[in-house]
């Protein structure tokens, strides 16, 4: 039987007595990253493609039913705080619940804001990767989460030592193979190239080393 | 209670890899191309030299990224004596980069709705954001900060004031030629990306050089 690693370690040492953000900090930390998620997002809103967790189930769920995105999300979102709860503490799932919240509100409203006459769908799904990647950045940074599934996969990982990531990768594996049937190749294609650059932005960038402060 | 230092911390920080390098190099410019692209969608300007190139553009009529290029030329030589070789190279790396991206940015992207306090608050976020990684990973986008720091060495006049003063000159300029309402967005768009530059850029919290 296969036997996994529960305590995995960081993969950088963590700074000792981390200086902490303000309130002022974390308040424009946020709403930059989360200003800057929702126009990564409206790129791929706009072009007709998705992404992975939950923004993606919640992205294929509206385009299925022709529910607002906003809507989907805000609600998907709601048991995950209670695990977050448990697992994280009041703090984590205070902000990520406020993230949550903020993100389904500005997807309601930016996307007017801004459209586009002509937008290339390499060009677009680029720009979604770089754009909701640096949010996603600022989101960590200032401890907080746009809920979801990474809760669920630290507390697989907690009590049946499944490793949280390869939980991540089942969910995107099974929601890009439903999404594979209901959507042109195309769409799919152009959205797994999108979640690549998404996740390569945080994995080279995402650093407690070198960005020390919590 | 007492300021905290903003010095670096008593830590070996660690250093930046070749392709983190270029990976933010990539990614801090094509931040401030797009945030340039929407600043020419919307008629505005910027502060320094990128302020001063697009000023130039919409007067005569000439595409941005040439401008750009030419107007930094003479700050390379500033840059090479104060701040040496290799910010001096990483520097030109950037400035070649933007002024590339905003030519063919527009083949791939044009935009149908932009409004203008949404996108001069956009402008802002984008070329902050950019502007960081670009310095954090010990780049510049050139022009007025290396000369303000030169006349700061040689003169003992404050690097600040000589780019206040260089905006305030720039921004005048601009009221006469452009609409006043555009020269308000403009400010908006600058004073955004300077807040968060300010509050973010803190060399003792992104730690690596």
């Amino acid at each position: 039987m296969l036997s996994y690693n529960v305590s995995m370690p960081a993969p950088h040492p963590l700074p000792q007595n981390p200086p902490k953000h303000t309130a002022l900090e974390d308040i424009q930390g946020l709403a930059i990253a989360l200003v800057t998620t929702a126009i990564g997002l409206s790129f791929i809103a706009q072009l007709g493609f998705l992404t992975g967790q939950t923004a993606g189930l919640a992205l294929v769920i509206s385009y299925l039913t022709g529910l607002s995105f906003s809507w989907v999300f805000w609600l998907i979102n709601i048991p995950f705080y209670v695990l977050a709860y448990f697992r994280m503490g009041t703090e984590f799932t205070l902000k990520s619940a406020l993230s949550v919240t903020i993100l389904s509100i500005l997807m309601a409203y930016l996307p007017p804001l801004m459209t586009f006459e002509t937008l290339n769908p390499i060009f677009g799904t680029i720009a979604f990767g770089v754009l909701t990647g640096f949010g996603l950045l600022g989101v960590f940074r200032h401890k907080s989460s746009l809920g979801g599934l990474g809760v669920l996969a630290l507390i697989a990982q907690d009590h049946f030592g499944v490793r949280a990531g390869l939980v991540q990768i089942a969910f995107d594996a099974v929601l890009f193979t439903v999404v594979f049937f209901l959507f042109d190749a195309h769409v799919v294609l152009y959205s797994l190239f999108g979640a690549l650059i998404l996740n390569g932005v945080i994995a080279f960038n995402h650093r407690r080393d070198i960005y020390i402060a919590n | 209670m007492s300021k905290p230092a903003r010095t670096k911390p008593e830590i070996n920080p660690t250093k930046h890899t070749l392709f983190e390098d270029g990976q933010a190099f990539v990614y801090g410019t094509a931040m401030c191309a797009l945030a340039l692209m929407m600043l020419k969608t919307l008629g505005l300007i910027t502060g320094q030299t990128a302020g001063l190139a697009l000023l130039i553009s919409y007067v005569i009529d000439a595409p941005f990224g040439a401008v750009f290029f030419i107007v930094n030329l003479p700050f390379y030589w500033f840059g090479y004596k104060r701040m040496g070789l290799k910010f001096m190279l990483k520097t030109l790396v950037c400035v070649v980069l933007i002024s590339v991206f905003t030519e063919i940015f527009p083949q791939f992207i044009s935009f149908e709705t932009l409004n203008p306090v949404f996108g001069a608050i956009m402008i802002g976020f984008l070329t902050a954001s950019g502007l960081m990684a670009i310095i954090r990973h010990g780049g510049s986008l050139g022009g007025i900060g290396i000369l303000a720091l030169y006349i700061q060495d040689a003169f003992g006049f404050k690097a600040g004031y000589v780019q206040l003063a260089f905006d305030a000159v720039l921004f005048a300029v601009a009221a006469f030629i452009l609409p006043l309402e555009l020269v308000g967005y403009s400010l908006l768009g600058a004073v955004v990306a300077n807040l968060v530059i300010a509050i973010n850029h803190r060399r003792d919290r992104y730690i690596a050089t």
